[in-house]
């Protein structure tokens, strides 16, 4: 006996990513969803952007990792409120993961909620947890190749982070190719290049994320 | 691996549809996987044949329709398809303003069951 089902398969995880969704808009926080693969610089680029926004507006944050909570202790540094998620093996977070930390903020105390997603430059970009705003982080240093190797995260994301541009004079890698494939690929994406280790062009990205946050 | 997690999903609606609907088992089960998906389709068939053991769908064959990138270019009014995992242009006109029409599938399809 044949069933037709023709029914997405993520759909358990979309519905639950938008009831998340419903959630932080009541609550009137701005969620943003950071991924990279692992060693681009998340946590260092959550650092500068908690450093800079502190006393501006109210952050938190949610950290992602298969193991361990070396991030959330950087973030604890800062006097920001943060949850580590540990996913034990998972390559991504999802909806429901969320779900189950979220009520651990005072959300409605909070205007911006980081997600710093598992490392990896494949896997989460599939899954929504509720965010408004994707946002990709490469660091030069992984190569001008990746916008074409690793397409759905360039696609999926609002924002394009470069990190790592004081390393620019020690490497061969072709920025412009890597700004006009990141473009070509997804004509809205907006890039920034930074450089966590000497703070330049953070105030640009900094200034624009304020903007978005009511 | 998130293609643990999509085996997961698309056995747990599997088994709930086939139980919802008062069958016993599951023999086939059919999904569309776009080659722009992120879904890497051996991947797919090696976490569901793990992930099946010791449910009604452990005797289930999986079939994956692998669905090529197309679309329709805003310049020349042509369709296109192509075999990449994305477009950056038009491949008939060079053109870059294009609908997507195809290429993001992730979805279960239909099932055989008993």
């Amino acid at each position: 006996m044949k069933v037709k089902l023709a029914t997405n398969i993520l759909e358990a995880n979309d519905r639950i990513a938008a009831e998340n969704r419903k959630i932080f808009k009541d609550a009137g926080v701005f969620v943003i969803n950071v991924m990279s693969g692992p060693g681009a610089g998340k946590t260092s680029l959550l650092e500068r952007t908690i450093q800079e926004l502190t006393g501006k507006i109210r952050i938190a944050v949610i950290e992602g990792d298969i193991a361990g909570s070396d991030d959330a202790l950087r973030i604890e540094k800062l006097n920001t409120p943060v949850v580590q998620i540990n996913t034990g093996g998972g390559c991504h977070l999802d909806a429901n993961m969320i779900r189950e930390v979220m009520d651990d903020f005072p959300l409605k105390d909070l205007d911006l909620l980081i997600i710093e997603n598992v490392g990896n430059l494949v896997c989460p970009a599939e899954f929504n947890l509720g965010e408004d705003m994707k946002v990709m982080l490469l660091s030069i240093a992984e190569g001008h190749d990746k916008p074409l190797k690793y397409p759905l995260m360039f696609q999926e994301s609002s924002a394009l982070v470069l990190n790592k541009i004081d390393l620019l004079p020690y490497t061969d890698v072709d920025i412009e190719k890597m700004r006009k494939d990141s473009l070509s690929l997804n004509p809205k994406l907006k890039i920034f290049e930074v450089s966590c280790k000497t703070g330049k062009g953070i105030s640009e990205w900094t200034d624009w994320l304020k903007s978005l946050v009511k | 691996m998130h293609e643990v997690s999509i085996a997961q999903s698309l056995i747990e609606i599997a088994i709930d549809n086939c139980i919802k609907q008062g069958y016993k088992g599951i023999e086939v089960i059919r999904v569309k996987i776009g080659k722009a998906s992120g879904v890497v389709s051996d991947s797919l068939l090696f976490a569901f044949e793990a992930m099946k053991a010791g449910t009604i769908a452990e005797k289930a064959v999986l079939i994956v329709d692998e669905i090529p990138v197309s679309g329709f270019c805003n310049s020349c009014k042509m369709t296109f398809t192509v075999e990449e995992k994305y477009v950056l242009s038009c491949p008939k006109c060079g053109g870059v303003s294009f609908r997507l029409d195809t290429g993001r599938e992730l979805n279960i399809d239909e099932m055989e069951v008993f």
